[in-house]
């Protein structure tokens, strides 16, 4: 204990800095060589003319921002097509990403509370998660056929003489919408629900038990210790919801068979891009603009996302950083 | 000294580009490589084509979901140049609808160019399919494909009163008589076809120009325009479903207990479309016979093509003729696969055969006998590479008009789209 | 009555209201499960006749059919997606983990710059990348090859900031500062003492990880076309896509059903280290 001024001076003239950019180096090494180039491919071929007629490649010639303008041009009755499919990405998102949340949330805090002490939490936390597991193609064929015009639930339905035989799910935006939504739930919630998780059972316990001591009840303790601790893994799980949610593209692919019905309502802005990418022509150019659009679109929204959440968290998390320093501080 | 150097440099290279130019006997390849989307030809390669010895065939299988057939296929023939011997593509294979932008282009080979000759019993326009503009053919058919009507005996005879198939045949010959049966069927509470797009390739195959002219523009033939008018009409009377052609709602009504009266497909239909009525349990066996319906048309086929840059000609010659001329195995072909092959004489002796019945799905008619004279009207025409996509797209994008989540000029906005997004050089009218 | 009588009964109320919810939502999931087995219980004409609830006796002959099939070798691939996924996931956890702690600890030049970049990449679409992947892996000759499907994982931007986001929330530097004070290298610092105390992280992300990339069909089949390293979602695919010989969808439900045991299986397995991981932690605190 006597050495410990003497290495403590060492350890602070010591610059660890090197330490970071070693760290850091494989990762920039391999992001690099694998993603950085096909990415600069991308941005690169949106200024270009790049297609293919049958085998025949056409291009790749310069034309400025013609595919920007072209994708920004309204249609004969006014829409522009991407602000739409814009549109249809982010409200299928969101009724999707509401109960993701709020459920995922509760059973966070059900599974860690210490005073309901559930039993069979190995079975729940395995049960729910269970729906990421299933591809997501297999999934929507398996909704496919539960709400197809054969399917039990139309059966069931005419059954019972509430609606009659020319019925069809896929006919309305509201039900096509609805079973998307649901499948992006179901598959999700768990996902999020295990990563909250994670992020509870690493906060400190006793934290918990001093604000309970303290004589906070079960709300306040949510509010003012566990909310704010949680805040960075909440700001990870929201923003990456919603670049998975940008993203969106396998379950209204399949479920709706390439085709975004009814009326391309529920067609997604990745569904756009995929046409152009693995379409016929393989127009590179068109599909290398909308790429770029919708990267700014989520660096733009992430960003300010990531600046508000974060934002308060810092402010919320000094009171209780100090106070969990303090208390290491009388273990040592 | 320098300059004697570079004179036996120049001569050497000069020698060498006139050894390369001259024709050599043309040394055979230990590696056959064969790009297929599924298995269906691989399994009948296996069973009747005899590799030569010391000879490896490499089977390079992508499923065509996504477009990852076509997409890798693309990949390949354009690396084609710069790869292996070995690794070169020997030969590929490719469907009707999409056949010509192989055909067309320089990375199939003429197959005159390895001593296969188109034999005269080999269907014409299979010959046609498989040349390009300038009547250079690139490869062979295994299969023809003339489709028919296969229509319900006990339905039809409720309907008209007879279920004979040249009476049949006498009510629905044209399409006004047709849609007249149509209207007979649904007073009768029967439907006259369970999917919109059930007529569709009786329509699509009669048109009498292409899908895109000249001036890259988009334009409708008039078959396709009556097409629509023909289905606008039947969905609004109740006449069809207004299911997909593969949808599960349309094979339904191929069970005993179905209400539908006519079906449209080739031989290879029964087996890939109506396993419902072949079912042990609920299917109807021996209910069904084939006419040919208000106009003829064909519907499908696999082509073999012969890929530029293959050291294996002997064996693309070998395979090409085993599946166009060699009788014994098309006849086998026939009758224990249940294809209709490519070559007139062996389809023409079954045709003939008064022993001869079909009873796997029929009612023990000689089906060859009906598909032999409609595979005399099929013609090639009016193709275009755009064929499969354009189809498959308005299509679907009229499905949602005819289910009436749509008006018809949305629909047809949104199939401008579709075209525009698929293919940058299509002119469409504007959306 | 008194408080405590009160607050038991409110913890009773509760505690039914909390299994309600567990049940409900356990059911809905576990259904979707039972539907893939009926389904793979089913002949292929069953299976076309419609739909119920009923599993039929065709499980094992569809098994036998899976597992038998001669074109396509359900063993080999599901090893090849074990490879694949096992590798990704542990490069992925253990890079994205080192590449965050690098981050998170250390005070050097540019590292804000660094952190905004790795988010901003994080931004940029997968499907926006992926055919310019395929034409580099293309020119670089790893087609056919395991390389591409493995490597990148080190590089995983969102890994990297959960990793980053876990350790904010959870690591004290003063850990850190122990260690070096002990005289540990700070690499071992990191191996020996910063792992397992983000163990619960891991666990996570290797289970999402080692998912995601066992169902990943797209890239995989643009660059295997080699019948011996196809992996799961491509023998599907080809299954699906079958001629109607061969076309069974009961063989399809089933091989769906077969892909999903090794991921539940690894995600059992992860899910108790969870558990164990934060028990071990708050021992050690």
């Amino acid at each position: 204990m006597k050495k410990q001024p003497e290495m403590q001076g060492r350890v602070k003239s010591i610059s660890y800095a090197k330490w970071g950019y070693i760290f850091i180096i494989p990762f920039f090494i391999v992001y690099i060589l694998f993603t950085l180039v096909p990415q600069f491919l991308t941005v690169y071929n949106s200024f270009f003319e790049n297609y293919r007629i049958g085998l025949t490649q056409v291009g790749p010639n310069y034309v400025g921002l013609e595919n920007y303008k072209a994708l920004f041009t309204p249609q004969s009755d006014g829409t522009i097509l991407i602000l739409k499919y814009t549109a249809n990405t982010f409200i299928l998102w969101i009724i999707g990403a509401i109960p993701q949340f709020v459920i995922a949330m509760l059973l966070a805090v059900f599974f860690t509370s210490g005073r309901l002490n559930i039993k069979g939490q190995g079975f729940f936390k395995t049960v729910i998660y269970m729906p990421n597991l299933i591809m997501a193609a297999a999934f929507s064929m398996l909704i496919y056929t539960l709400f197809s015009k054969v399917g039990p639930i139309q059966l069931f339905l005419e059954h019972q003489g509430i609606i009659d035989k020319t019925f069809d799910f896929f006919a309305y935006r509201v039900s096509v919408r609805g079973m998307i939504a649901f499948m992006n739930f179901i598959m999700w919630f768990g996902n999020t629900t295990i990563v909250l998780m994670a992020g509870i059972m690493g906060i400190d316990q006793s934290l918990f038990e001093s604000a309970t001591i303290d004589g906070a009840n079960a709300w306040q303790v949510f509010f003012k210790v566990t909310l704010p601790l949680l805040m960075p893994i909440f700001v990870y799980c929201f923003i990456t919801a919603m670049i998975g949610g940008i993203q969106m593209f396998d379950v209204p692919q399949v479920l709706t068979k390439g085709d975004g019905l009814p009326n391309e309502t529920t067609r997604t802005l990745v569904m756009y891009l995929n046409r152009y990418l693995s379409g016929a022509s393989r127009n590179y150019g068109a599909a290398g603009a909308i790429s770029v659009i919708i990267f700014i679109m989520t660096g733009v929204l992430g960003f300010v996302v990531y600046k508000m959440l974060a934002a308060q968290y810092q402010e919320k998390r000094s009171a209780p950083k100090y106070h969990r320093r303090r208390q290491r501080g009388e273990n040592a | 000294m320098k300059k004697l150097f570079t004179i036996l440099i120049v001569a050497l290279m000069l020698v060498s580009i006139v050894a390369c130019q001259k024709p050599k006997p043309a040394e055979q390849g230990k590696v056959f490589n064969i790009y297929a989307w599924n298995e269906e030809f691989k399994g009948f390669f296996e069973k009747y084509y005899k590799v030569p010895e010391g000879v490896t065939v490499n089977w390079i299988i992508n499923p065509s979901d996504n477009g990852v057939y076509q997409q890798k296929l693309d990949e390949a023939l354009l690396n084609q140049a710069n790869a292996a011997a070995d690794d070169k593509i020997d030969m590929f294979l490719a469907e009707a609808d999409y056949i010509g932008k192989y055909v067309e282009s320089d990375y199939t080979m003429d197959v005159t160019s390895f001593g296969f000759k188109n034999a005269s019993t080999q269907y014409e326009y299979t010959i046609k399919a498989a040349s390009d503009s300038k009547g250079v053919c690139k490869g062979v058919s295994f299969q023809c494909c003339p489709a028919a009507v296969i229509y319900r005996k006990s339905i039809a005879k409720d309907v008209l009163g007879t279920d004979v198939p040249e009476e049949v045949q006498a009510a629905i010959d044209s399409w006004e008589k047709f849609d007249a049966v149509a209207a007979q069927a649904k007073e009768k509470g029967y439907y006259m076809t369970a999917s919109f797009a059930e007529t569709f390739r009786a329509f699509s195959n009669n048109c009498t120009k292409p899908w895109v002219d000249e001036n890259n523009n988009l334009q409708f033939d008039d078959q396709i325009t009556a097409w629509i008018e023909q289905t606008e009409k039947y969905v609004q009377n109740g006449y069809t479903l207004t299911a997909g052609v593969w949808d599960q709602e349309k094979t339904n009504e191929m069970f005993a207990t179905g209400k539908t009266m006519c079906f449209f497909g080739p031989a290879w239909y029964y087996n890939f479309c109506m396993n419902n009525a072949m079912d042990p349990n609920d299917g109807c066996v021996g209910d069904w016979c084939i006419v040919k319906g208000p106009q003829a048309y064909f519907w499908g086929g696999t082509w073999l093509l012969a890929a530029t840059g293959s050291d294996n000609t002997e064996m693309l010659k070998d395979i090409f003729e085993t599946f166009t001329v060699n009788t014994d195995v098309l006849k086998s072909m026939v009758k224990d696969d249940n294809q209709y092959v490519n070559n007139t004489d062996v389809v023409k002796e079954f045709a003939e055969d008064p022993n001869y019945g079909n009873t796997n799905i029929l009612d023990g008619q000689n089906d060859i006998a009906v598909f032999y004279e409609l595979a005399k009207d099929i013609k090639w025409e009016n193709h275009t590479n755009y064929d499969q996509i354009l189809n498959e797209g308005l299509q679907n994008k009229l499905q949602e008009y005819f289910k009436g989540s749509v008006d018809k000029e949305t629909a047809m906005k949104n199939f401008y789209n579709y075209v525009k997004e698929q293919y940058n050089n299509i002119i469409v009218p504007e959306a | 009555m008194s408080e405590n009588t009160k607050g038991r009964i409110k913890l009773l109320l509760l505690r039914i209201v909390v299994y309600a919810i567990l049940i409900i939502l356990s059911a809905l999931c576990l259904f979707f499960f039972y539907l893939m087995v009926v389904n793979a219980s089913r002949s292929n004409a069953e299976l076309a006749k419609g739909f119920t609830l009923i599993p039929s006796g065709n499980f094992f002959t569809n098994l036998k059919n899976a597992w038998n099939d001669a074109s396509i070798n359900i063993p080999r691939g599901m090893l090849n997606s074990l490879i694949i996924a096992l590798s990704t996931a542990v490069l992925t956890t253990y890079f994205s983990a080192l590449t965050a702690y690098g981050v998170h600890v250390y005070d050097f030049k540019g590292k804000n710059l660094i952190f905004t970049f790795i988010m901003a990449i994080m931004m940029i679409p997968a499907q926006v990348s992926a055919l310019g992947f395929v034409q580099l892996m293309n020119k670089f000759n790893l087609t056919n090859n395991y390389i591409p499907l493995i490597i990148p994982g080190i590089a995983a931007p969102v890994v990297f900031f959960y990793m980053k986001q876990y350790m904010e929330s959870v690591l004290p530097l003063d850990v850190i500062d122990a260690a070096r004070v002990d005289g540990s290298s700070e690499f071992r610092t990191f191996n020996t003492i910063v792992l397992p105390m983000l163990k619960p992280a891991i666990a996570v992300q290797m289970i999402f990880s080692f998912v995601s990339s066992w169902n990943n069909y797209f890239i995989p089949a643009l660059l295997l076309d080699k019948a011996e390293l196809k992996t799961v979602p491509i023998m599907i695919a080809q299954l699906r896509s079958a001629d109607y010989s061969k076309f069974d969808m009961g063989k399809v439900y089933m091989f769906i059903l077969l892909a999903i045991l090794p991921v539940m299986i690894t995600y059992i397995i992860l899910s108790k280290s969870i558990i164990k991981g934060v028990t071990a932690g708050s021992v050690k605190g």
